[in-house]
């Protein structure tokens, strides 16, 4: 197991292009399983290529515990690696394909046999070793390439999006497996993929990438309930947050926004002040209701489409905001609730559910919802 | 189908008409209708089949008919003479020299392809920058799009034993002067040198491709895995290669035990006197050429051609055979 630090880590293809990772800091602690999360080319598999040793750094540093190791090969950096088709040598049986790095090492032969039998029983292969990988099913591949990668007791354990090939049922299957691996082995353990689900079940932390830049790392429940910023808050979340970017004015009772689209308790007014005259407000579409109790804050929309899917009910409808500006919202409502495209409504949603960020920067804007609650109780 | 059993009917859907009514639709047997797929089928193949039957099929037949008369391009003696050409020529010592010239030119220059087309290709793609490797492909390329006699006629003057490249830089690292194409010991190498030099463009091209198609990811696990660079070499790219190997081989046999243009530029005179010194660079497909064109027995000519037609056909054979055993196709 090993620690690893990315320090102002850049990597660039070519003169004048944009960098594929931007001065990236990142602290990977020993044993942990972090998932790098982003949309595609948003530079999460050059950071693991980085960590593996098979890109060089443009600029920055990579530390394996007090080692730099920026000028390392690959094989000196002892990591294990999982690619997303596998990469299982076609012309080898399962037992040679396990069996390659340690005897290109020269590892001596009762050892080599020792090991495969070992890492065959941990992920069920004693009866696969002598097949060849196209003989064998998308699963039993996937266990052959993550053996594969553990033969030689890696020190960092580094997987490409390793269930993307998979059907939704057998990749159910395979993240119970990794996890259940990872808890049995502890290797410190970086996972790209751009499923959150993935992301959201597998990570001890989830760092979230978009256009090369590092936008969040943090536990999932973070990564969550407190986005770092729009990009973020729009990308976690099946389906994102709904964001709406307007003006706000103030009529005595309560806050509105966007001309009378979204209300807010009057309690958000220093908060606002301190904001300037536009702001973003996000809120997911979980947290939005119909006759919610306790709910203080409504949006006024029109509904689209609806979307039965059995244990709910999504609802695609238009926010009326100031002017002409239209902004879209998605709730999922329950499905006893008889709602009719065309219908004018109010959701609702409680006050803790309310995210607010700078308009211009997008950054996030945190609200101590003690003294907002304080300020509704005054 | 016995008869009690009802003639299975498919439905063809005929072109609706622009006059508005029912659709019409046409009940054929399904017989008729495979017979009509066939006949639609062997007509789109026909122009093809017939420039193969009329340029090659028919030629060869003819050949091998050839092959088994006495036969005069101008009198009328030609009378059938069963296996006796046959005989003739393997009692013939320079039919038999030209064999033994052929296999050893083919035996040389098959491994010495397959090695430097390789070589060439593996430095090509690893070696070079993307926009160098392009120049140097289409460098590497350019002698086999060049004529043979062009090239030939280059490589005459650089073998030259007086004035030529070649001895010029044997002499200036202090090695003896070659006779070249005057020296019965070096004709054929030399002549292999000029057809390596026209035939490796499109080898190293078929090699760039073969290596294309091998896996990047590949190749990285075993880096992570520490394979040193020749076992990485030995133990996946060989292997992943081997169908590209295979065809690589098969073409340079079929093309070498054939050689022909390169020999008559390099070592023929005026009236067509190639092959030699003393016959030094007399193959199979020298041969014929002298027997039919210069002394005007096409009956024998024919014969050595059916000859070499079985050899490179067997060798094809066990090349297949070995092929079968060896090549992985993935």
């Amino acid at each position: 197991m090993a620690r690893v630090e990315l320090k102002n880590a850049t990597k660039q293809y070519g003169n004048g292009q944009a960098p594929a990772v931007s001065s990236a800091d990142l602290v990977i602690d020993e044993g942990d399983f972090v998932v790098l999360l982003g949309p595609s080319g948003c530079g999460k598999s050059t950071t693991l290529r980085m960590i593996a040793g098979l890109e060089a750094l443009t600029s920055g540093e990579l530390w394996f515990d007090d080692r730099l190791v920026n000028g390392d090969p690959p094989d000196r950096r002892n990591v294990g690696m999982v690619f997303q088709n596998y990469a299982l040598y076609p012309h080898m049986t399962v037992e040679q394909n396990l069996s390659f790095g340690l005897k290109a090492a020269r590892t001596p032969k009762a050892e080599v046999r020792q090991r495969v039998a070992e890492i065959a029983h941990l992920l069920g292969l004693d009866t696969y070793l002598g097949r060849r990988p196209k003989e064998l099913s998308g699963g039993q591949r996937q266990r052959v390439a993550l053996g594969r990668a553990l033969m030689r007791r890696p020190a960092v354990f580094l997987m490409d999006e390793p269930l993307s090939n998979l059907d939704a049922n057998l990749r159910e299957q395979m993240r119970i497996e990794l996890a259940r691996l990872h808890g049995q082995l502890g290797i410190t353990t970086v996972y790209v993929t751009h499923d959150q689900n993935e992301a959201l079940t597998l990570a001890d932390r989830v760092v979230v990438m978009e256009s090369g830049k590092i936008r969040q790392c943090g536990s999932p429940a973070e990564v969550y309930g407190q986005p770092a910023d729009t990009f973020v808050a729009g990308f976690i979340g099946s389906p994102g947050m709904n964001l709406w970017t307007a003006g706000w004015d103030d009529d005595g009772k309560s806050v509105w926004l966007g001309g009378r689209a979204v209300c807010l308790p009057r309690s958000y007014l220093p908060v606002l002040e301190d904001l300037g005259p536009s702001i973003t407000v996000g809120i997911r579409p979980e947290h939005l209701g119909l006759f919610r109790t306790g709910a203080d804050v409504e949006v006024v929309c029109q509904v689209e489409v609806l979307e039965q899917l059995g244990s709910h009910t999504q609802l695609h409808a238009e926010v009326e905001l100031a002017g002409e500006d239209r902004a879209r919202l998605v709730a999922r409502l329950d499905a006893a609730f008889a709602v009719h495209s065309g219908e004018k409504l109010v959701l609702t949603a409680p006050s803790g559910a309310v995210h607010l960020f700078d308009a211009e920067s997008g950054r996030r804007v945190d609200v101590d919802q003690r003294s907002l609650a304080g300020a509704l109780v005054r | 189908m016995t008869l009690l059993e009802p003639v299975r009917q498919r439905p063809i859907a005929l072109p609706q008409s622009d006059q508005s009514g029912p659709r019409v639709r046409r009940w054929i047997p399904s017989w008729m209708q495979r017979l009509h797929d066939s006949l639609v089928a062997y007509g789109l193949m026909l122009p093809a089949v017939a420039v193969f039957i009329v340029f090659f099929y028919i030629p060869a037949a003819y050949l091998l008919y050839i092959s088994f008369f006495h036969w005069g391009i101008l009198s009328s003696a030609t009378r059938f003479v069963g296996l006796a050409n046959f005989r003739t020529l393997f009692a013939q010592p320079l039919f038999l020299h030209s064999l033994v010239t052929s296999a050893y030119y083919t035996a040389v220059m098959i491994p010495a392809t397959v090695l430097l087309s390789l070589g060439i290709a593996l430095l090509l793609k690893e070696g070079l920058s993307k926009r160098r490797g392009a120049i140097w492909r289409g460098a590497v390329f350019l002698p086999h799009v060049t004529p043979v006699v062009a090239t030939a006629i280059i490589w005459v003057w650089i073998f030259n034993p007086q004035f030529g490249l070649a001895n010029f830089v044997l002499t200036s690292v202090h090695l003896p002067a070659l006779g070249w194409l005057g020296s019965v010991n070096w004709a054929l190498p030399a002549v292999m040198i000029d057809s390596l030099w026209h035939s490796l463009g499109l080898y190293v091209i078929i090699f760039l491709a073969g290596l294309a198609s091998v896996p990047r990811d590949l190749i990285e696990v075993a880096r992570l895995d520490g394979a040193p660079r020749h076992h990485i070499f030995r133990r996946i790219i060989w292997p992943l290669l081997s169908p590209t190997t295979f065809l690589v081989v098969l073409l340079a046999t079929v093309n070498t035990w054939q050689a022909f243009s390169q020999i008559f530029a390099m070592t023929g005179g005026p009236h067509g006197g190639a092959g030699g010194p003393a016959y030094a660079t007399t193959t199979d497909a020298v041969l014929i050429y002298q027997t039919a064109f210069i002394y005007f027995n096409f009956s024998l000519a024919a014969a050595m051609s059916t000859i070499l037609f079985g050899i490179i056909m067997t060798l094809s054979l066990i090349q297949k055979w070995i092929s079968d055993r060896v090549v992985f196709y993935r």
